[in-house]
């Protein structure tokens, strides 16, 4: 059979057209920005492509204006301290409750499903007094005990662990391994991927978080790149061109994570799903 | 020391008991900065309390007497609704436009598919600057071109009439995609042959469109609905980034609300923030359970 162009089929190509210029037409006005000169930003009429030609001087001058250095450091500390944690510390919690007979088991798991249900918003005040007794407020410990563990990465955890074979660990214990060995020789290295998704999802929303940094730190050496660059946009007080530019530094992690692990940051969002 | 080892060792090789072990550091975390946090949310909404924590007395219910007045909470909670009732459907809608266009796994869907799904990957901050320097007034790409199509060249984040749609319109572009591969992992869950074999009863597209596949989504569908509109409900990063609740607080949402009382206006009530915390949670679980009945029944009506 031939393809037949139908009208709703032409309707239906044009608006997914639409959309795919929607979507692109303002990262690329992003990528190309960074490389204008200040008074190309500020022209009138403004223009997509640069007329002075391109330059480097926002990357150059970003470093001066503002301490992006501190802010993308404090970033990667705490968004790569939570993911690592967590993914640890929620493959043994999911472990537990997909292989392990023990008392409590059902309802601990039903606890953990109410948590994942909790907003952030309705916890956050007392949050932020408990992290302030303890002392730790503004401090990177601060910033990544609170997110060392994830409701809903043990929950994603449990799902690759019950999907491994039946009585997988029954060889390990004939030769004599224990039951963390089990874990973490045996079951864990079948686990990548499962443990691969839950870090970028976890990776993903630290990186990218406003408000928990912007209300667990208060000095500017301790704000991440999401709420230090809001504070400094906030405040007008540096010119265009090093905002853009900061702005793509802030990106370019993740859009590269990107590039190379897509299936595993759609994963993450099918599995959310599975739990509805 | 060696008692300690012993110890360790027969709780190791027991696996009920190791059970408890693996749970352990979780289970710590979560209790203290979880569910600790949610039950004190209550406690603080009845008391009196700052952000320097150097008072602290029992208030009663006088937090939420204050509430009921306060118009400022009022004009939050209808502009969260605004948000709500405009931003939901559109991306809901854009998503499933785009999720039944790309769903198939051929090269060029997935390529469409990575490209509608990377403003879901940046973070509001970052995409909230773009757009504000894009619509600003004076110097916006957008404006100019919105401009020559015959719209004034106005500054649609500080106009107190568009700051609302505006907002919404951005947070779908940034938003739809993350919605889109959901839906397309539902849509990927339909058995072709139900397609199969609506065509070999002459079925056209439309028609396999409204017989089979929403019936098939609903589960997806409803879980769509269903986040998104508590994520709706939850919204403050862009509106933070790009109007700071403004202009005339008319983009000022409950969640951007709570974070101002508490947190960046004098006295820093800690006590009305939770209070209008405990507010909002009783109204998202109201809605959360209506919409989750709603869809249940749906699901088994068909």
């Amino acid at each position: 059979m031939a393809k037949q162009w139908t009208w709703g089929k032409i309707a239906s190509a044009a608006s997914i057209l639409v959309l795919f210029v929607i979507v692109i037409h303002p990262m690329s006005w992003l990528f190309v920005s960074n490389f204008k000169t200040e008074a190309d930003l500020l022209r009138f009429p403004p223009s997509f492509f640069p007329r002075d030609g391109f330059t480097f001087a926002n990357f150059r001058e970003v470093w001066e204006r503002i301490p992006l250095l501190d802010f993308f450091k404090n970033t990667v500390i705490f968004a790569v301290g939570v993911t690592v944690l967590s993914v640890l510390f929620d493959s043994m919690a999911g472990y537990a409750f997909a292989r392990l007979k023990f008392k409590g088991n059902k309802w601990m798991f039903t606890a953990v499903l109410i948590t994942m249900m909790i907003p952030f918003q309705v916890m956050m005040i007392p949050l932020f007094v408990e992290v302030y007794k303890l002392g730790i407020l503004n401090t990177y410990w601060g910033l990544i005990l609170p997110r060392a563990s994830s409701a809903f990465g043990i929950f994603l955890m449990r799902s690759f662990f019950v999907s491994l074979p039946k009585d997988l660990e029954e060889s390990g214990r004939i030769d004599g391994l224990n039951e963390f060995q089990i874990y973490w020789k045996l079951m864990l290295p079948l686990c990548r991927s499962g443990m691969v998704t839950l870090g970028i999802y976890l990776l993903m929303n630290n990186w990218n978080d406003l408000l928990y940094p912007l209300m667990m730190t208060s000095s500017a050496e301790m704000r991440t790149l999401s709420a230090g660059l809001v504070m400094f946009v906030g405040q007008r007080s540096i010119e265009y061109g090093p905002t853009l530019a900061a702005t793509t530094v802030s990106l370019l992690p993740l859009l590269l994570i990107y590039m190379f692990a897509q299936k595993y940051f759609v994963q993450g969002i099918a599995t959310s799903g599975l739990k509805g | 020391m060696s008692t300690d080892k012993r110890f360790l060792r027969s709780w190791l090789t027991r696996p009920d008991k190791a059970a408890y072990l693996f749970l352990l550091p979780s289970a710590l975390i979560l209790s203290v900065f979880v569910i600790v946090p949610v039950i004190a949310t209550l406690g603080i909404s009845l008391m009196n309390m700052d952000v320097f924590l150097k008072k602290a007395d029992f208030a009663g219910l006088d937090h939420f007497r204050q509430l009921a007045d306060d118009e400022r909470f009022w004009n939050a909670l209808k502009n969260t609704a605004y948000f709500a009732v405009i931003e939901v459907p559109l991306q809901v809608f854009a998503s499933l436009l785009a999720a039944v266009y790309v769903a198939k796994n051929t090269k060029f869907r997935k390529f469409l598919r990575s490209v509608y799904f990377l403003p879901a990957i940046c973070s509001f901050t970052a995409i909230g600057i773009a757009w504000s320097f894009l619509l600003d007034p004076q110097t916006g790409l957008y404006t100019e071109y919105l401009y020559n199509l015959g719209f004034p060249r106005i500054g649609f984040l500080r106009d107190p009439v568009w700051a609302m749609p505006t907002v919404i319109l951005m947070t779908v572009w940034k938003t739809f995609g993350y919605t889109m591969m959901l839906l397309v992992a539902g849509l990927q869950n339909i058995p072709n042959s139900y397609y199969e074999a609506a065509e070999i009863d002459g079925a056209g597209s439309f028609r396999k469109f409204v017989g089979i596949t929403i019936p098939m989504l609903i589960p997806a569908l409803s879980f769509t609905v269903i986040t998104t509109t508590i994520g709706a409900l939850q919204v403050f990063d862009q509106v933070f980034v790009m109007t700071q609740g403004g202009p005339l607080n008319k983009t000022e949402t409950v969640v951007a609300y709570i974070y101002n009382v508490g947190f960046s206006m004098a006295p820093y009530d800690l006590g009305y923030a939770s209070a209008i915390s405990v507010a909002l949670f009783v109204i998202i679980l109201i809605l959360t359970l209506s919409m989750n009945r709603y869809f249940t029944n749906k699901e088994t009506s068909m």
